[in-house]
């Protein structure tokens, strides 16, 4: 598997991240696109990179606020005669 | 006479933005207790500094520039205190390995429990091994990552919020995730055992 990894495995490798966090220039996007569209290797991996953001997203979202807390947070507001 | 009406105007006019301002500040509410909750170890600690940037944010408002991005401007409120209440007991980062790439974890899931769809390997990982990987990423590196990753802000936003180069945000992420990544894989390969 590791056999079909050539160097420009590694640059989209590179591209990745940024690409998921859509901070690529236009070139670098094109580029990561065109390699993704015809690798198994790297977008097996980027499939799973995409997985994994969302996953770790809703695992770290999980706790919701209290409405204590909101109500709180409302009560610092300024009184309005203030 | 003129004089007392301008200025009741102008103080009706500054109640109105400061409603206003206070009314979007709490609509953001959510989203800033999602992101202090994995910027600090318990919940108890998240609603302190919640309160804690809510009584600034309201406190400071006349130094919000209306238009702009208020979320970023709130974020900022929040890491600073966060900073300044003295977090800074943690391990080096440099202790980590950081040879492996980025398709590290995928790789390793994969070698230890054999292949499945892409999407499936990730629910080898439990959901509180994930919080707890996160939790164990140093702080300079976590603070990008849960801005960029939970905050959906932008690197651009994130360097504002934290006050440090864009090049420094990228740096981070590329490193904080790696950090995660290498946790995860030793949480995976701990369940699997």
């Amino acid at each position: 598997m590791t056999a079909s990894f050539e160097p420009i495995c590694e640059k989209c490798e590179e591209l990745i991240q940024p690409y998921l966090d859509r901070e690529l220039s236009e070139a670098e996007r094109l580029e990561a696109e065109g390699h993704l569209a015809g690798c198994g290797y790297c977008s097996e991996r980027y499939r799973f990179e995409v997985s994994l953001r969302q996953y770790v997203r809703q695992a770290c979202c999980q706790e919701e606020m209290s409405p204590e807390l909101k109500a709180k947070l409302a009560s610092l507001r300024t009184p309005l005669d203030d | 006479m003129a004089e007392a009406e301008t200025e009741a105007r102008r103080l009706a006019t500054e109640a109105r933005d400061r409603v206003r301002f206070e009314e979007e500040v709490l609509g953001l509410a959510d989203q800033v207790f999602r992101v202090a909750r994995r910027l600090v170890s318990t919940r108890e600690e998240a609603e302190d500094l919640v309160q804690e940037t809510y009584a600034r944010a309201f406190r400071s408002w006349r130094s919000y520039t209306p238009g702009t991005n208020l979320r970023a401007w709130l974020m900022r409120i929040l890491t600073n205190l966060n900073i300044d209440r003295g977090r800074r007991q943690q391990r080096a980062p440099d202790m980590q390995p950081m040879e492996e790439g980025d398709y590290f974890l995928y790789n390793r899931l994969e070698e230890t429990s054999g292949p499945a769809a892409e999407e499936r390997i990730v629910e080898r990982l439990s959901q509180d091994s994930i919080v707890e990987a996160l939790a164990n990423v140093p702080h300079d590196f976590r603070d990008a990552i849960v801005l960029v990753d939970i905050g959906d802000f932008s690197y651009q936003e994130a360097a504002q919020i934290l006050d440090v180069p864009i090049g420094t945000v990228m740096s981070r992420l590329h490193r904080g995730r790696r950090i995660l990544k290498g946790e995860l894989a030793e949480a995976a390969v701990g369940e699997e055992s």
